[in-house]
C-alpha cells in the first residue's frame, strides 16, 4: 500500500515545509502539502498539523484555524481513528477545536521561547509514541510564545493516561528549570481519549536528523516511524 | 513651498527645485514636488554618500561569482550547483528610536521584501542593535526590551529564523539607537534571473499586491534623512505599523508567482511607497507606464493623490507581469487571499503618467526622479581626537582577577541570550551551528554539502579613534567570525550609521570609514555587494553624535559538512594556541570604559598581509583536520575568548604565558589590548610541530598558551605581577546574569 499523509497549510503556517522535508526526505513518504480550504480527508491516512502562526496567531494562536473547514474535514479523521498530529501552533489549533481538552496560554514569562529542551514519555501506547518506551527523555526544541498547557481536569487526564509527554532534565526529572513555559505538571504533550490525535509544543520535525541536534540525536524521527507503522497495522 | 494645487512644505534645497522646473519646463504639481523630495532625500538617493561609495571596487565586473551588485535591492552571488544567495542589511534607527516596537518590526518587513524581490525565499536574519548602556537607564531599557520584541514577534511570525545578531551598548546611543536589520534569500540562479526590479518591456500589466495604501509612514525617509530632536514625538505618525502575517503571505504568494515564470519583474513598496517604486521599474528598466491611481486599494476614504503616491504603508509589492500570465498570477493572489489590484500597464514611452481619474497628476521623464544631484560634503577631522588617542592607560587599580569579573559581567561582553532565546533560530531546519555556539550563524543548503556562514557587526569604540583603521577592524572581525566557523568569506555589504553628514567631523567619519572598508575588501579579494547608509544619527538636544557604526555583514561558504568548526572547547589535554600578535592597543577597549571610563588611547591597527597570512593558515590547518576548535579574539581579550570556549563542556585551562609577551608588555596591556584578527584554536598536541612549522612557512605568529584540563578553572602563570586563578562556574554566572539581572524584574 501507499501511505498518503497530509501536511495542511494554514496561511501563516511556517514549519509546514520543515514538516514535508522530514517526512519526504528523511522518512521517505510521499507527502502533500494541502492548502487549508482544499483539504479532503478520503484521501489521506493521516493528517499533520503545522507549527507556525496560522492567521497571524490574531486574536488567539490557533483560533481561527479552528474553524478552518480543514478541521471540519479532520473531525471525520478523528472518529474513524486516523492519526492526527499538531505540533506547536497545529496543539494550539486542535485544543482551540475541541479535539483536545485544556488550552495553551501564554508563557510564564511572558517573552517567546526558543530552545532545545527535553521532554519525557509517559505514555507509548499511541500511535506516535509506540516506538519509544515509558521513561525515556527525548531532546527536541521548543518555539513558542503561548505553550503553557492548562487544563481544569487534570485528574481525569491523568487517570486516562492522556498526559503524553512531560518536561523534564537529562535524567527525566520534572524539575520547574526544564520547563519552558510554565505549564502545569510540566506538560509538553496531550492525547484525545481514543488516543489517535496528539498535540504537542516541541518540535520533532527539527529534531529527526543528528546535525540539527546539538547532541546528535534523532529523537524527532521516533514520532513520524511510530506514525506510519501504525497506518501500515491498520490498514 | 507654494505650488499648483496648495502648499508643501520641503526638504528639497533652492538649486534642486530650480533644477526641477528647468528640466520640466514648468511649475511641479504638488504631488511630483512631493515624490521629488521623497526620492531626492538623503535616505533613497544618498547624495552625500554616492561620491565616496565609488570607492569601492565594481564588484559585478571584477568578481565572477557576483550577480547582483550594490544598487540593486540586495547583493546575490552563485554559490554553485544552481544556488544564488541574495542579501542586504539596512538600518531602521529613526523609526526605532521613536517608537522601538513597531520601528524594529518593519525594519525587519523592509529587508525582506528587499531579498524577496530578488526572487528568492528569505531564510534567514540578522540583527545589529546598538543602545545606550543599560544599567540605572529605563530608557534604554525600554528601547532594547521593545526593538527585541519587535525583531522576535516579525521574524518568528514570518518564519524565517533569525541566526545572528550584535548588540553594542555606549553611551553615545541613548538618544540615537542603532537597528540594523540584514536578511539572506536562498533561491536557484534562474529564479533570480527571472524576475528583475525592472520594467523592461512595454504593455505588460503592474499589479498592486498585498496591504492596502493608508496614511501611516507618510514621508518617512524625509524624516530618516532629518536629525532626531525634542519635537521628533510629533514625528511618531511617520512610523509605520507592521503586518507579519500579511508579510507571510505575500512571501508565499510572491514565491508562487514567480515559479509561473509570468512575473517579468518585481519591486517591494518600501521608502517613497509606489512614487519610488514605479520611477525604479520604469526609469531603470527604460520604459514608461500609465496608471490609474484610484485603482490603488486605499485603508481610508478620502486619501488625496499627494498621499496616495507617498504613502509607506507597509506590505506591499510591485509585480510586472507578462500579458498572458495575468489571470493564473490573478488567480495565485486570491488564492491566498491577498488583496490585489492592476493598476497600469508599461509603454515605451519612457514616461511616468499617473492620472487621478480623467486628471494628470504626474507627467514626469521615468529617469528624473532617480537623477538626483550629488553634494560634495566637507570633511574635517575632529580637533579633540589627538587628546584622545594619547590617553594613557592608568596603573591597575585592582588585581587582575577582579578585573577580569568585572569584565566578563559587562554589557558588551556578557551573553546575548537573554535576546536570541527570543528569537525562532530554528524554524527552516536548516540551523546547524546555533546562536551560542559558534561566532557566526551556519545554515545547511538542503540538497547539496555547502553550508552558509553568517555573521554580522563592527567596533564603534575603535571606529570613534580612528574610523579607517577601525572600518577595517570590523571587517577583520566579522570575516573572522565565520573563518572561525570553516567558512571562507565571500561577500560583503554594509550599513553605515553616522552622524550630520552636513557637519565637516561627521562626515570625516563616514568618508574614512568607507576608505578603510573600500582598501581591505581590495586587498583581501572580497566582493562589496550592497549597502545602505544612515546618516543624521545625530542628538539635536544633547548636541552629540552616535559613535561611528559601520556595521558590516559577512556571508562565507563552508565546503562540506566535515569542515564545519565550533567554539566551545572539546578535550581535555589538548593545546590552547594563539595566532597573531597582541600589541599596545587598548584604545576604544572595554576594559578602559569598564574600569577607568575612558575612551581614548591607541585604537587597534590592521596590516591586511599578516592578516591574510593568519586566514591562509587557518584554512591551510583545517585542510589538515588539525583544529578541533575555534574563536576569535574579540572584546575584552584573548582570556574572555578562552573563557568563553570553557563554558560549554565546562572545561578548564592551565595557562603559561611567559612565551607569548615578547614585547614585554604591562599585564593589563597584554591581556585586555583588542589588537584585531587573532584567533584562539585548539589542537592536539601530536600536531604541535606539524602546526609551528606551518607557521613559520606561512610567516605567521602561532605560540602555545596551554592546556586543556579537566577542572573548571583557568590558571595563568608567566605575567609580570601575579598569578591568576580564575573560577569558570563564577565566571560563566557572571556572564549569563548580567542582562536578566538587568531587564527581567
Amino acid at each position: 500500500m501507499t501511505i498518503k499523509i497530509a501536511v495542511v497549510q494554514f496561511p501563516g503556517a511556517n514549519c509546514d515545509l520543515d514538516a514535508m522535508h522530514v517526512l519526504n526526505n528523511v522518512i521517505g513518504i510521499e507527502t502533500s502539502l494541502v492548502w487549508h480550504n482544499h483539504f479532503k480527508e478520503a484521501e489521506f491516512d493521516g493528517v499533520i498539523l503545522p507549527g507556525g502562526f496560522s492567521f497571524g496567531d490574531y486574536l488567539r494562536a490557533g483560533i481561527i484555524a479552528a474553524h478552518s473547514p480543514a478541521l471540519d474535514e479532520a473531525r471525520i479523521m478523528l472518529k474513524d481513528g486516523r492519526p492526527i498530529l499538531g505540533i506547536c501552533n497545529g496543539f494550539q489549533i486542535l485544543t482551540e477545536a475541541e479535539f483536545l481538552p485544556g488550552a495553551l496560554l501564554q508563557n510564564d514569562s511572558l517573552k517567546f521561547v526558543c530552545k532545545w529542551i527535553n521532554i519525557r514519555v509517559e505514555n507509548n501506547k499511541t500511535p506516535f509514541t509506540h516506538k519509544m518506551k515509558n521513561g525515556d527523555v527525548l531532546a527536541i526544541p521548543v518555539a513558542h510564545g503561548e505553550g503553557r498547557y492548562f487544563a481544569d481536569n487534570l485528574k481525569e487526564l491523568e487517570e486516562n493516561e492522556q498526559i503524553v509527554f512531560k518536561y523534564s532534565d537529562e535524567n527525566g526529572k520534572y524539575t520547574q528549570n526544564a520547563n519552558p513555559n510554565g505549564s502545569m505538571e510540566n506538560i509538553a504533550g496531550i492525547r484525545n481519549l481514543e488516543g489517535n490525535c496528539l498535540g504537542l509544543m516541541p518540535h520533532p520535525e527539527r529534531a529527526s536528523e543528528a546535525i540539527l541536534a546539538p547532541k546528535g540525536t534523532t529523537h524527532g524521527k521516533l514520532f513520524f516511524d511510530s506514525m506510519i507503522e501504525f497506518i501500515k497495522r491498520r490498514s | 513651498m507654494k505650488v499648483n494645487g496648495g502648499e508643501l512644505k520641503v526638504d528639497l534645497t533652492e538649486p534642486e527645485v530650480k533644477w526641477i522646473k528647468d528640466t520640466l519646463e514648468r511649475d511641479p504639481s504638488i504631488t511630483e514636488l512631493g515624490m521629488f523630495d521623497v526620492m531626492w532625500s538623503e535616505h533613497c538617493s544618498y547624495k552625500s554618500s554616492r561620491p565616496k561609495l565609488k570607492l569601492f571596487e565594481d564588484a559585478e565586473k571584477n568578481y565572477d561569482y557576483v550577480l547582483a551588485g550594490p544598487g540593486e535591492d540586495a547583493g546575490v552571488i552563485d554559490i554553485g550547483n544552481g544556488y544564488a544567495l541574495a542579501f542586504r542589511i539596512e538600518s531602521h534607527n529613526h523609526p526605532s528610536a521613536i517608537e522601538p516596537y513597531h520601528g524594529a518590526a518593519t525594519g525587519i518587513g523592509g529587508i525582506i521584501r528587499d531579498v524577496l524581490c530578488m526572487g528568492v525565499r528569505p531564510i534567514a536574519l540578522l540583527d545589529p542593535l546598538r543602545f545606550g548602556t543599560l544599567k540605572n537607564n529605563p530608557h534604554s531599557q525600554w528601547l532594547f526590551k521593545y526593538v527585541v520584541k519587535g525583531i522576535a514577534d516579525y521574524g518568528n511570525c514570518t518564519g524565517i529564523p533569525t541566526i545572528g545578531g550584535e548588540v553594542e551598548f555606549d553611551k553615545s546611543f541613548e538618544g540615537n539607537c542603532l537597528v540594523n536589520v540584514a536578511c539572506i534569500g536562498l533561491g536557484t540562479v534562474d529564479d533570480f534571473r527571472h524576475a528583475p526590479s525592472r520594467a523592461y518591456n512595454p504593455e505588460d500589466y503592474i499589479i498592486l499586491m498585498g496591504g492596502s495604501t493608508g496614511r501611516d509612514g507618510i514621508h518617512g525617509v524625509t524624516f530618516a534623512s532629518r536629525t532626531l530632536t525634542d519635537m521628533s514625538e510629533a514625528d511618531r505618525p511617520a512610523v509605520q505599523i507592521g503586518d507579519p502575517f500579511t508579510k507571510k503571505m505575500i512571501i508565499e504568494a510572491t514565491i508562487e508567482a514567480i515559479k509561473t515564470g509570468y512575473v517579468r519583474g518585481l519591486k517591494d513598496l518600501g521608502g517613497g511607497g509606489i512614487s519610488c517604486a514605479l520611477s525604479e521599474l520604469t526609469g531603470d528598466g527604460g520604459t514608461g507606464a500609465k496608471i490609474e491611481m484610484r485603482k490603488i486599494f486605499t485603508r481610508e476614504p478620502g486619501m488625496n493623490s499627494y498621499e496616495i503616491m507617498l504613502s509607506e504603508s507597509q506590505e506591499r509589492m510591485a509585480f510586472i507581469v507578462k500579458p498572458e500570465g495575468l489571470e493564473k498570477i490573478l488567480e495565485i493572489f486570491r488564492k491566498f487571499e491577498m488583496a490585489h489590484a492592476v493598476i497600469g500597464r508599461t509603454d515605451d514611452s519612457k514616461v511616468l503618467k499617473i492620472y487621478d481619474g480623467d486628471k494628470l497628476v504626474v507627467n514626469l521623464p521615468s529617469i528624473a526622479l532617480s537623477e538626483s544631484p550629488i553634494i560634495d560634503r566637507e570633511e574635517k577631522r575632529p580637533e579633540i581626537l589627538d587628546g584622545l588617542i594619547s590617553q594613557k592607560t592608568p596603573e591597575p587599580s585592582s588585581n587582575l582577577e577582579e578585573i577580569i569579573y568585572k569584565l566578563i559581567a559587562s554589557e558588551n561582553i556578557c551573553s546575548k541570550e537573554w535576546v536570541y532565546r527570543q528569537y525562532d533560530h530554528e524554524v527552516g531546519v536548516r540551523s546547524v551551528v546555533k546562536c551560542g555556539t559558534g561566532d557566526s550563524g551556519v545554515l545547511r543548503i538542503i540538497g547539496t554539502n555547502k553550508f552558509l556562514a553568517s555573521s554580522v557587526g563592527t567596533n564603534s569604540k575603535h571606529c570613534f579613534l580612528n574610523p579607517y583603521e577601525g572600518a577595517k577592524g570590523g571587517l577583520v572581525e566579522v570575516c573572522g567570525n565565520v573563518i572561525a566557523n570553516g567558512a571562507r568569506p565571500k561577500a560583503m555589504v554594509n550599513c553605515c550609521n553616522f552622524g550630520n553628514p552636513e557637519i565637516p567631523e561627521s562626515f570625516w567619519y563616514f568618508a574614512n570609514s568607507v576608505r578603510g572598508m573600500a582598501d581591505f575588501c581590495k586587498e583581501l579579494r572580497i566582493p562589496v555587494v550592497g549597502g545602505n547608509v544612515s546618516f543624521y544619527n545625530e542628538d539635536e538636544v544633547n548636541k552629540t553624535a552616535i559613535k561611528p557604526a559601520p556595521v558590516i555583514m559577512i556571508v562565507g561558504i563552508i565546503e562540506g559538512v566535515e569542515k564545519i568548526i565550533t567554539l566551545p572547547f572539546k578535550n581535555v589535554g589538548d593545546d590552547i594556541l594563539i595566532i597573531g600578535e597582541t600589541e599596545n592597543e587598548l584604545g576604544g577597549s572595554e576594559y578602559h570604559s569598564v574600569m577607568y571610563d575612558i575612551e581614548g588611547g591607541l585604537p587597534p591597527k590592521v596590516d591586511e598581509k599578516k592578516i591574510k597570512a593568519r586566514w591562509d593558515f587557518i584554512f591551510k590547518l583545517y585542510e589538515k583536520k588539525m583544529i578541533k576548535a575555534n574563536h576569535d579574539v574579540n572584546k575584552g581579550g584573548f582570556l574572555i575568548s578562552i573563557a568563553e570556549m570553557c563554558f560549554k563542556n565546562k572545561l578548564g585551562a592551565d595557562l603559561d604565558l611567559n612565551n607569548y609577551n615578547d614585547t614585554n608588555l604591562r599585564d593589563d596591556k597584554l591581556l585586555f589590548s583588542e589588537s584585531v584578527g587573532r584567533f584562539i584554536i585548539e589542537t592536539e598536541p601530536k600536531d604541535f610541530e606539524v602546526i609551528m612549522i606551518l607557521a613559520e612557512k606561512f610567516k605567521v605568529t602561532v605560540k602555545k598558551l596551554g592546556v586543556l584540563i579537566n577542572k573548571p578553572e583557568i590558571n595563568v602563570k608567566g605575567l609580570a605581577s601575579q598569578d591568576i586563578k580564575l573560577n569558570i562556574e563564577k565566571m560563566k554566572d557572571l556572564y549569563d546574569s548580567t542582562i536578566p539581572n538587568l531587564m527581567d524584574i
